[in-house]
């Protein structure tokens, strides 16, 4: 129903996050250059691209983990200019709007599985420990982990870890969930469970950008597959169109060598 | 001026004590690691136990049992052996465990290659554990030895007229005890920064040759 | 040996006393020293200049000069400068310094060995710079410093010993007196090491304990 709205009006509908001229550098090694993107609402993209090439970099960029050295970010409507200083409170604005889901993970060891999803409900958004506790069961319970509420991170399985992560930023209300390179810490056979809750998430409308080397997910769940190589964008564009036919040789060299191995 | 060379006429035995201890406690250390790693109960169980008592009385009881309690005859021990031997046995203890800590932390893999290549006991303790034990231990061994300076101090109470000896004799003597006590406190403190930077550039020259 | 027993017997009571003072000073030493602690090992690496400066100077003193040192500086120094403390409260002084001063490196040790993910996730959430220190940062910190704190607490009861050079009636104290009017000194002081060593082993196990107890969730 969103993806047909989407299509009926494109013009109409304000892109949740728009990167505008990102660039950084370490020193004189470039890791972005010029970077622009726009990610429509309820739309997933999918940004792959050899190891280096700066996807992730983007990512962490978008929610200022990372300073980029120029450029601009705006997420629903919270605008930061890289080049001017930002208050914590439009960061704070900017990073509520923006869900991450690391690598690895990084849950908070010492505590359960529940206080890590509703700490953060009631620090940031100030709510009642009753209502984040609330809130967080019934996000376990979609990510089918109920039953490890009272458990450690621990003592579960990467597939579980990196889920009650999704859940922990799902409680705070995002507009845009940003994943980074989910699925690359984890076995294949758990990293599926993963997969799995972010396709759903996907159904829902929920607007995601996803640096990934999951070529599957990238082709069958993504609206937008985004290439990138040297720190910029080399092509961008429907997914089946690129992974079928790619413009560029460098996209043409990556594809080969992830397709046939 | 003349309160500097009062205190620093302790500065040789100072040096004296912690260097002489070190080297004791370094040689008794090694059969102790070895006791440590045992696979006899026993032996294991014994060494245990020592360096637990060793540990676990103060210094300073050492000192005073070696110094006061102990008499071979007529004989005893002067002041500045008690004090060497009480902190040397001490100390072996606390080597003994660092060194069994460092062993242990050469990774499992590096015995099994050694084996799988067919070397020779001697040759994987020379040449393979020994040199990552020593550049694990580095960091750990410097730290106590800037303890033990510090600690060769105590050899004060049964009367070894090392800096702090010096320092209080004299400010009995001067009446100005604030300003003593914090000279002797920055010599300690100097004398800890070479022994810092003597770490740090063997800690970079092992790194160096061991690469992790 | 029967030597010995005679002695714990005859002198038992006075050495306990003196152990319950070893043990008071102890307390109070940690009871003061471990929150001033706390305080350093953010003032060590603050930006407000002054607090920074004290910070070093309280600690790198603390770390670098001999227990022996503080002590005799608080019992035999202050007096010049008008300060007359009780030999208990000057030693007391004495243990509390020694006492922040480690703290706050073994603390600031702590809070260093959390990983940086960790606290980019609490970042990501949009948590404050605060709220990541209250609810990531120093919890997790202590817990990780907490074995080496005990450690230290072991090194600092067996450290009051030294408090004998100024007067304190403590367990060293005690051991030598009996032992200069009866010249028992050898079993004087072989139960006296005894009673120490009654208390900083079973203590040492502890902290080991506590090692493996608060690493099970990480």
């Amino acid at each position: 129903m969103e993806q047909l709205m989407i299509e009926l009006n494109p013009q109409t509908t304000q892109p949740v996050v728009q990167v505008k001229n990102l660039a950084k550098a370490y020193g004189s090694n470039v890791v972005l250059r010029d970077v622009s993107l726009s990610v429509a609402e309820g739309s997933v993209t999918a940004m792959i691209g050899p190891s280096g090439a700066g996807k992730s970099t983007v990512l962490r960029c978008m929610n200022l983990l990372e300073q980029p050295d120029s450029g601009e970010i705006v997420i629903d409507g919270h605008c930061i200019n890289a080049g001017k200083k930002t208050s914590p409170k439009s960061l704070a604005a900017l990073r509520r709007s923006a869900g991450m889901v690391f690598q690895h993970f990084n849950l908070f060891p010492h505590m359960t599985v529940l206080r890590n999803v509703s700490l953060p409900q009631e620090r940031v958004l100030g709510c009642s420990r009753e209502q984040a506790n609330e809130k967080s069961m019934e996000l376990l319970k979609r990510m089918g982990l109920a039953d490890k509420a009272d458990q450690y991170p621990s003592r579960c399985s990467g597939g579980q870890q990196q889920r009650i992560a999704i859940a922990r930023a799902l409680a705070l209300g995002p507009r845009v969930m940003l994943f980074d390179e989910p699925t690359s810490a984890l076995d294949p056979e758990v990293g599926v469970e993963v997969l799995e809750v972010m396709k759903e998430l996907a159904s829902t409308g929920m607007t995601m950008v996803v640096v990934t080397h999951e070529m599957a997910f990238a082709e069958n769940v993504a609206d937008e597959l985004v290439v990138m190589a040297d720190g910029g964008i080399i092509e961008k564009g429907h997914p089946g169109q690129i992974l079928k036919d790619p413009q560029h040789e460098r996209t043409r060299r990556f594809l080969r060598a992830v397709l046939e191995r | 001026m003349e309160m500097l060379k009062a205190i620093a006429i302790g500065l040789p035995l100072t040096v004296l004590v912690t260097i002489l201890a070190l080297m004791i406690g370094t040689v008794v250390a090694l059969p102790i690691v070895a006791g440590l790693r045992s696979r006899n109960r026993l032996i294991w169980l014994m060494s245990r136990g020592l360096v637990d008592l060793l540990r676990g009385i103060p210094p300073v009881v050492w000192l005073f049992i070696l110094y006061y309690g102990i008499s071979i005859g007529a004989v005893r021990l002067s002041a500045l052996q008690a004090g060497v031997l009480g902190l040397g046995v001490v100390a072996a203890a606390y080597l003994a465990e660092i060194f069994r800590g460092a062993i242990s932390a050469v990774p499992k893999g590096q015995w099994e290659a050694s084996s799988a290549l067919g070397f020779h006991r001697a040759t994987v303790w020379t040449r393979i554990v020994g040199p990552q034990t020593a550049r694990a231990a580095i960091p750990a061994y410097t730290t106590f030895a800037i303890g033990l300076l510090k600690d060769s101090s105590i050899a004060s109470t049964i009367g070894v007229s090392e800096i702090v000896f010096m320092s209080s004799q004299y400010a009995r003597q001067s009446g100005s005890g604030i300003l003593v006590f914090f000279v002797a406190a920055g010599i300690y403190i100097l004398l800890s920064v070479p022994l810092g930077l003597l770490s740090r550039h063997l800690d970079i020259k092992m790194r160096k040759a061991v690469a992790r | 040996m029967n030597n010995l027993v005679d002695v714990a017997i005859e002198y038992g009571p006075t050495l306990l006393g003196g152990l319950k003072v070893s043990l008071t000073l102890t307390i109070l030493s940690l009871a003061l020293g471990l929150p001033i602690g706390l305080l350093f090992s953010f003032g060590v690496t603050a930006k407000n200049k002054a607090f920074r400066y004290i910070s070093v100077f309280f600690v790198e003193v603390g770390r670098g000069a001999p227990a022996l040192v503080l002590l005799q500086l608080m019992y035999y120094g202050l007096p010049n400068a008008n300060i007359t403390l009780s030999s208990m409260a000057s030693a007391c002084l004495a243990l509390t310094w020694t006492t922040a001063a480690y703290s706050a490196e073994l603390i600031r040790g702590g809070m260093q060995s959390v990983p940086s993910g960790e606290i980019e996730g609490s970042h990501a959430l949009g948590m404050s710079y605060r709220d990541c220190l209250r609810f990531v940062v120093i919890p997790q910190g202590l817990r990780i410093a907490l074995p080496s704190l005990m450690g230290f607490a072991v090194l600092l009861f067996q450290a009051t010993s030294l408090a004998y050079s100024v007067a304190v009636p403590e367990l060293m104290s005690q051991a030598y007196s009996i032992g200069s009017s009866t010249f028992q000194y050898l079993p004087v002081f072989i139960v006296a090491g005894l009673l120490y060593a009654a208390i900083s082993i079973p203590a040492t196990w502890l902290s080991v304990g506590a090692e493996r107890l608060l690493s099970r969730h990480l």
